[in-house]
């Protein structure tokens, strides 16, 4: 039985001369511990998933019963309200509005950012998240101060008000479509293929339309499902400047017609969800959008 | 299919002079390497032609016209990169294609042209590849093809083949020269590897900080190179301290012995110069008796064998000077002699030997310039490299 022992502690020894070969076995056997989903996991899990689908679950009950029984009569209700249709209508439009516009000034701002204004990146990155820093709510105040009724320049009572809905919108979208374009730019070397399509005869706006978006295609659908996903859903600019987009018609016919607008809640998330998984599944089937640059650079 | 003059070409990045004052004629169909170590200028040179930099000072001419101020777009010169730069979007055939649809050319032409590449490079079975689908060496003949579809009058090569590994760099090599001779196209070639420009080249632009060393053919400044730095960058280098007893006739000193030298006409008596010599020219004699017809002999102990392949390189210390051998001179550095790995038994690590320097295939130049550009060069004898496939 000594034989065993030998062998062990002549591996033991060969452990302790090669370096790293301790850490190296040590980060195996936490790997190893890692693979079994513990106890606690699970339970986490548990719990997340109660915070999250039981008020679900509870809209979806009440939206879809009489009190006593299932029924969609609630659903048909709201779905025949008129202010379902004009409501759902203008967020949409404000939503696809403010989606292109956001897409349509960040992209080659991005590009033209890294590719010629690497200095004023850190100006650029710091306007984006203003967002962040001042809450919608005192751009809502900003707004109404500056372009409201009591104000010279008034645009919410003029033919303008949905630019000036569009363009709230656009500054809460800002740093999610920055983030995920400016991102996208930098898994590319656009420097080179921007290069590259010059010496080839392209022009600037060629090389950005047919070389540089499609590369970036990625980046784009989820800064694009981003900021319409912001927009679709936001509350606060539209309430208090007074657009009555879904999310404020939500909130109204909840205080009349409570079973209506939980019928209507849980048809928003469906369509939400749906919209998303088919972005995201057109998005991989892009072609191109596995990136893998020639060598090392 | 173009004549390219850089004419004066300086540009600066801050206080730092990238290229001064450039000036070179390459002739139509020539295919002319710019060699350096990095930081050299080179890369920067060849920007400025591509019109991706502008120079701060001097022009870029091509077949007479000026096209200094002229944007890369327009100026009808094809690039590869070093890291070959193809769209990731566009499958080869698109990315060779590229060029042909900016400039609307027919359909069917493009279409038929592209075929022909494709065929050209041994590309046919990947034409509806993306680029991530393909190897490095079918990505870079991608790129050849895409830049030369647009038939360019200059083709500008920035280390195309640094990237790839060593096999297919070889094989690239041969099919550059070949694609540049047969089509005829004007052609600068940006690299660091040496063997790579002495190769394939018409001629070759030795570049060091900024400025050009020298010009010339391969064989040129191969064999014959005009400075320290040049000779120490291109193959390995012997450098031998000798002092100048006649710069008149052209009379050099070491250790008591005296031989007439090229390259030594013209320096001042008394200087202390180099004596270039290649590994390959130095001859062992197969016994230490020192002087033999008035050459130069060094004698020293082998401390390294380095086999590689049809040589060895041997590296020896030489001997200190005796008593009575002249005015002292700087320390020799290890040399390198190169022989026929089949007679390399003949000289184990440990034994001595004596190398002829035969003076006719030796080349004398200026010692303090030389030592200070051999602080820069990366390539010495103390280092040995393979020598350059010529």
């Amino acid at each position: 039985m000594s034989n065993p022992s030998i062998t062990g502690e002549a591996t033991e020894e060969a452990i302790a001369i090669l370096p790293g070969a301790r850490a190296r076995e040590r980060a195996s056997r936490r790997t190893g511990r890692a693979r079994r989903t513990p106890a606690w996991a699970a339970v986490v899990l548990m719990v997340a998933v109660v915070y999250f689908l039981l008020p679900l679950y509870a809209t979806a009950v009440f939206g879809f019963s009489t009190g006593k029984h299932f029924t969609l009569q609630p659903l048909w209700d709201g779905l025949a309200d008129d202010g379902f249709q004009t409501s759902l209508q203008l967020s949409l439009m404000y939503s696809i509005a403010t989606t292109l516009l956001a897409l349509i000034v960040v992209a080659p701002t991005a590009y033209l950012v890294e590719l010629r204004f690497q200095r004023l990146r850190s100006t650029i990155e710091f306007l984006t998240i203003l967002p962040f820093v001042i809450p919608p709510i005192i751009l809502a105040v900003g707004l109404e101060s500056t372009y409201g009724i009591n104000s010279p320049v008034n645009l919410i009572a003029s033919s303008w008000a949905p630019v000036l809905l569009m363009g709230g919108y656009f500054v809460l979208t800002l740093p999610f479509v920055f983030r995920a374009v400016d991102n996208a730019l930098r898994a590319v070397d656009v420097r080179t293929l921007t290069e590259a399509s010059a010496s080839l005869g392209a022009g600037q706006m060629r090389t950005f339309l047919r070389v540089i978006v499609p590369s970036i295609s990625l980046g784009l659908v989820s800064g694009a499902l981003l900021a319409f996903t912001t927009a679709m859903g936001e509350f606060t600019l539209a309430a208090l400047l007074g657009y009555p987009t879904f999310p404020v018609y939500l909130l109204n016919i909840n205080g009349y017609q409570p079973r209506e607008g939980e019928a209507l809640v849980i048809v928003s998330f469906v369509i939400t969800w749906a919209g998303v998984i088919a972005l995201a599944v057109v998005a991989r089937r892009a072609p191109g959008t596995q990136i893998v640059r020639g060598g090392p650079m | 299919m173009s004549r390219l003059e850089l004419v004066n070409v300086t540009k600066r990045f801050g206080d730092q002079v990238a290229v001064s004052d450039f000036n070179l004629t390459v002739d139509d169909g020539e295919l002319v390497s710019f060699l350096g170590p990095s930081g050299c200028g080179k890369t920067t040179t060849l920007r400025m032609t591509a019109g991706f930099e502008a120079p701060d000072s001097g022009s870029v001419v091509v077949d007479g016209v000026d096209m200094t101020e002229i944007p890369t777009n327009k100026r009808g010169m094809g690039m590869v990169f070093q890291g070959y730069a193809l769209f990731p979007n566009m499958t080869a055939t698109e990315n060779v294609e590229f060029g042909l649809a900016v400039r609307k050319r027919p359909l069917a032409d493009r279409r038929a042209r592209v075929a022909e590449l494709l065929e050209l490079f041994g590309l046919a079975h990947v034409a509806g590849s993306y680029p991530h689908q393909m190897s490095g060496g079918q990505q870079q003949r991608v790129a050849l093809a895409r830049a030369v579809a647009i038939q360019p009058g200059v083709l500008l090569l920035d280390e195309p083949l640094s990237a790839v590994d060593a096999k297919v760099r070889e094989e690239l090599r041969t099919e550059i020269r070949r694609m540049v001779t047969q089509l005829g196209i004007t052609t600068i070639l940006v690299t660091h590897d040496q063997s790579e420009a002495l190769s394939i080249s018409d001629r070759v632009v030795v570049m060091n900080r900024g400025a050009i060393e020298e010009v010339g053919t391969p064989a040129q400044v191969y064999a014959e190179p005009r400075s320290a730095f040049t000779a120490g960058f291109i193959g390995a280098m012997n450098e031998i301290p000798v002092r100048i007893v006649s710069g008149a006739q052209g009379l050099v000193e070491r250790r008591g012995h005296r031989v007439t030298a090229p390259g030594a006409a013209g320096l001042a008596d008394g200087e202390l110069a180099l004596l270039l010599v290649r590994p390959e020219s130095l001859e062992p004699l197969s016994a230490t008796n020192g002087s033999l017809n008035g050459d130069l002999t060094l004698t020293g102990q082998v401390e390294v064998q380095t086999f590689l392949g049809a040589t060895t390189r041997l590296l020896i210390r030489e001997f200190p000077a005796g008593a009575g051998e002249g005015p002292a001179l700087p320390p020799t550095r290890r040399i390198a002699v190169d022989v026929p790995s089949a007679s390399a038994g003949r000289w184990p690590a440990g034994s001595e030997l004596a190398v002829r320097v035969p003076v006719e295939a030796s080349r004398v130049i200026a010692g303090r310039s030389a030592a200070e550009a051999a602080r820069q060069t990366p390539t010495t004898p103390a280092t040995p490299t393979t020598p350059p496939g010529v």
